[in-house]
């Protein structure tokens, strides 16, 4: 049966009930309609027996404190207001990966549109913490999988997420897809703000928690096995030797969902986990035809790489881009490395600089790839 | 019977005259000191009387009185103990008058006769005015440095009072071999590679520019900052008076010739109570480190670390060079002109290459933005300082040792205040457009750098100041030194890769 609209406000006061899990949420709306079933957390109206049976006192008091502050009507108007819908399993729109998944979300809150979801799918995912280099390739990925009709699913975190989001909305066709680990009307981090607006007016936005939900660290890990669910292929660009993107990589492999990884330096710590995936099995990534090849796509579509309009360095800069290419430097190495003397080494990395070539962090100076994908 | 003997106390890193004047007169037998004695003082009475008596003298059994005048100013320390028991040997004639004419006594007694050290000998010697200096045999260096008349020494009260009857000569004023041996400034050819952190030492001391180390813990930063007094001329005659008062009046070891010619290098750590680094502890307003660094250097290590109170302390300092302490019964002015060297890590982590920094935004930012604000502008240089590769440490060819980077230092000071008569970093304003021109290709890069919001207004200045600096040093090198040639575009370019920014980690946008 279809949801009513009506539905979404009273789903997000249900959600957002104090002492609520995943579990008992589909409990709930498994043996209730929604509004039955805020009736019932409200205590307003008799539980299933199986329901009856996980309302222990202390769950039943919090639920039926917190229903009373949560009204449907409100809810309502804040989520028509930033253009959130909510669907669960029942929903003929509910995404058909989620429907099969083991561990479904019970409720989905939708802005934007989910057709999307339709196309091809890859996930994109990494560390905040990223390089340079990192950042580059993970843009690279996401407009080279745009370019291909590829929807890049991400988590719209700083670092890795950010920037292949930003891939993907490079190209006019772009249709990104989000999973994020708060309520879909706030954008987190906030210096994403506007990146997270693009992604729900061109793609779509998912979050399994209702408005009003603040970003605490447990729910990332949760969010991570939504976001997983919804990749084809799922791809880690940058990973610590424990973090985040290792969680969804572990969550895609329990789905059969294959993992590449994009190789890194042994002397990069932020390549740490991408290359323990390596080693353990996952694909390697060396460009867009890799996680092509991993869909199943034709890879002869892709066309020629773009033109670059960078000018091309000469001598002590072409020297010193060339010093800078495998690992970040410092002008105290370059200085060395080259025996030049410091006004000329500051030089050309300053020119470098300024033309495009390097970019500057900290005092480590990282090329920047013109990441074609190709 | 009355007695008048001057002395002098101490206030920040001056001396006050005092006159202590002894009456010894009928009464109960008693002994009382007033005039504003504080506690240490005080205490006075205990030890001047075991020490007369020690030193085989009577102690009146009469009412003694002690005033020290003026009245006012609080008496400090136990710097007036022998000014006292001359008294009341004096007054209650013991000695005749006439033997004590034209003398003053500084020192504190021990119960046993001995004369003891005090702090401040130097500042206390020097307002004495007309009258001999008699003083323990440990002061006798910094006393020499002060005075302008004949100093007397003694290391017993027993001693004085020999040589006050002329039963004995004076023992002879020696310098002691108590005297610190000055341990030597580490010398740069200890650095290994770092030709970046060099080179951003060898500005600093040219310039006179504050300078700010942003790196990871290991990469150098103490190290470095403890060779750049080895790189800077020896103090001028003021400041080397002023010195000596300070580091007298902190009671700090004096070197061996009295007088403090060499660059002083202060390092507090990061705990020091802001009262303890700007000055103004107990009721002699005792000079803070940044006193005590003046003419040399205040090195703070993990600047973050420091209280925001003790770093706010530091803005007028180092506007004004000198630092005013006032309490509610006192107040004083320390000179505090020191060159500024901080030091702190990038993030909480203490980063590394791009990447491997595990702070979230939160702890970063908490970081960083106590470093913010005011003192930040402060410091010309900016220099990312980054760990040595492994083969520049293996590598045994040291760097340029300290003795020829000071003389390129020292040629391109001169340059400096033959031009504008001051350090390039005291280049502000008019005086900056007139000494710092730029010329036409140096100027277009700055102004790109500006039009890209990577180099503000206050940025722009300081690029100036550091490249006036670098093309100092290099047109005394080339040995063209009129010092008034313009800025040329490689300076410019040194200076700007001598900036890091403290919040460069965040994330740029990319392409």
């Amino acid at each position: 049966m279809a949801i009513l609209v009506d539905a979404t406000g009273t789903l997000a006061a249900l959600a957002g009930l104090d002492l609520m899990t995943v579990a008992r949420l589909h409990a709930l709306l498994d043996h209730h309609e929604p509004d039955e079933a805020l009736a019932v957390a409200a205590g307003r109206a008799q539980p299933a027996p199986p329901v009856a049976a996980m309302m222990r006192p202390p769950v039943a008091a919090a639920w039926r404190a917190s229903a009373a502050r949560r009204d449907p009507a409100t809810l309502t108007d804040v989520c028509r207001h930033a253009g959130i819908t909510a669907l669960t399993a029942r929903d003929a729109a509910f995404p058909a990966p989620l429907r099969v998944d083991p561990q479904p979300p019970a409720v989905l809150f939708v802005r934007g549109d989910l057709d999307v979801l339709g196309a091809r799918r890859a996930g994109i995912v990494g560390t905040r913490n990223a390089t340079q280099s990192g950042r580059d390739t993970a843009f690279g990925l996401g407009r080279a999988l745009a370019e291909n009709g590829v929807t890049v699913v991400s988590g719209l975190a700083k670092g890795i997420d950010g920037a292949a989001h930003r891939g993907a909305l490079a190209v006019a066709a772009g249709r990104p897809a989000a999973v994020v680990g708060n309520g879909p009307e706030r954008a987190y981090p906030r210096v994403h703000a506007e990146l997270w607006d693009a992604v729900c007016e061109r793609g779509v936005l998912l979050s399994e928690w209702p408005p009003g939900t603040p970003p605490e660290p447990f729910r990332f890990p949760m969010r991570n096995r939504i976001l997983a669910a919804l990749s084809e292929v799922l791809v880690v660009v940058e990973s610590r030797e424990r973090g985040g993107s290792l969680i969804t990589a572990q969550a895609a492999l329990e789905r059969s969902i294959d993992v590449l990884a994009v190789p890194g330096s042994p002397r990069n710590r932020a390549a740490a986990g991408t290359n323990h995936l390596l080693r353990d099995g996952a694909a390697p990534v060396t460009g867009v035809d890799d996680v092509l090849v991993a869909l199943g796509l034709d890879t002869r579509r892709t066309a020629a790489a773009g033109f670059d309009p960078r000018p091309l360095p000469r001598g002590v800069e072409a020297a010193v881009l060339a010093a800078c290419r495998d690992d970040p430097r410092t002008l105290d190495d370059v200085v060395s490395a080259l025996a030049l003397p410091m006004a000329e080494a500051a030089m050309a990395l300053a020119r470098l600089e300024r033309t495009g070539w390097v970019r500057e962090s900290g005092g480590w100076f990282e090329p920047v790839v013109s990441w074609s994908g190709r | 019977m009355l007695a008048s003997i001057p002395s002098a106390s101490l206030l920040g890193a001056t001396g006050i005259p005092v006159r202590v004047e002894v009456h010894i007169g009928k009464g109960l037998p008693g002994f009382r000191i007033v005039g504003q004695p504080d506690p240490t003082c005080r205490e006075s009475r205990d030890r001047v009387r075991a020490a007369v008596m020690s030193a085989g003298r009577e102690w009146p059994t009469k009412c003694v009185t002690v005033n020290l005048a003026p009245s006012g100013p609080r008496k400090i320390g136990a710097g007036l103990d022998l000014a006292i028991a001359i008294g009341v040997i004096i007054a209650s004639e013991q000695l005749p008058l006439g033997t004590v004419e034209g003398l003053a006594f500084i020192g504190e007694l021990g119960l046993d006769g001995s004369l003891r050290r005090v702090p401040g000998v130097a500042p206390m010697v020097a307002v004495l005015g007309d009258v001999d200096p008699v003083v323990p045999a440990a002061s006798i260096a910094e006393a020499l440095v002060a005075s302008q008349r004949q100093v007397r020494v003694a290391s017993t009260l027993g001693e004085v009072l020999g040589a006050l009857a002329g039963l004995e000569p004076w023992p002879e004023a020696t310098v002691d071999d108590d005297a610190v041996d000055e341990v030597p400034i580490p010398d740069l050819a200890d650095v290994r590679g770092q030709p970046v952190a060099r080179r951003a030492l060898e500005i600093a001391a040219a310039g006179g520019h504050h300078l700010l180390m942003v790196g990871s813990p290991g990469s150098g930063k103490t190290m470095l900052a403890q060779r750049l007094p080895g790189l800077l001329p020896p103090l001028g005659r003021a400041d080397s008076l002023a010195a000596t008062m300070v580091h007298s009046a902190a009671g700090m070891p004096m070197p061996r010739g009295g007088l403090v010619v060499r660059p002083p290098f202060r390092a507090p750590h990061h705990t020091t109570s802001t009262i303890a680094l700007v000055g103004g502890g107990s009721a002699s307003l005792r000079p803070g480190e940044i006193s005590l660094s003046h003419g040399g250097v205040l090195f703070l290590d993990e600047l973050g670390e420091f209280t925001p109170a003790a770093l706010d302390g530091l803005r007028e300092p180092l506007e004004e060079g000198v630092i005013r302490v006032s309490r509610a019964h006192a107040r004083a002015v320390l000179p505090a002109r020191f060159q500024l060297v901080a030091a702190t890590n990038p993030c909480p982590c203490g980063g590394g290459p791009p990447g491997s920094c595990e702070c979230d935004d939160v702890a970063r930012l908490r970081y960083t933005r106590r470093l913010s604000g005011p003192l930040l502008d402060r410091f010309d240089l900016r220099v990312a300082v980054q760990r040595p590769s492994v083969d520049d440490l293996l590598d045994a060819a040291g760097g340029e040792p300290s003795a020829v980077v000071a003389a390129r230092v020292a040629v391109a000071r001169d340059l400096a205040l033959a031009r504008a008569g001051r350090l390039n970093a005291e280049l502000h304003g008019e005086l900056l457009d007139l000494h710092a021109r730029l010329s036409a290709d140096a100027l277009a890069v700055l102004r790109d750098e500006m039009e890209r919001g990577r180099l503000t207004g206050r940025g722009y200045h300081r690029v100036r100041r550091v490249a006036r600096t670098i093309a100092d040093l290099r047109q005394g090198r080339a040995g063209i030194g009129s010092g008034r040639g313009d800025i040329e575009l490689l300076d410019v370019e040194v200076a700007l890769s001598l900036r890091t920014r403290i919040r460069s980690t965040t994330p740029g946008l990319v392409a």
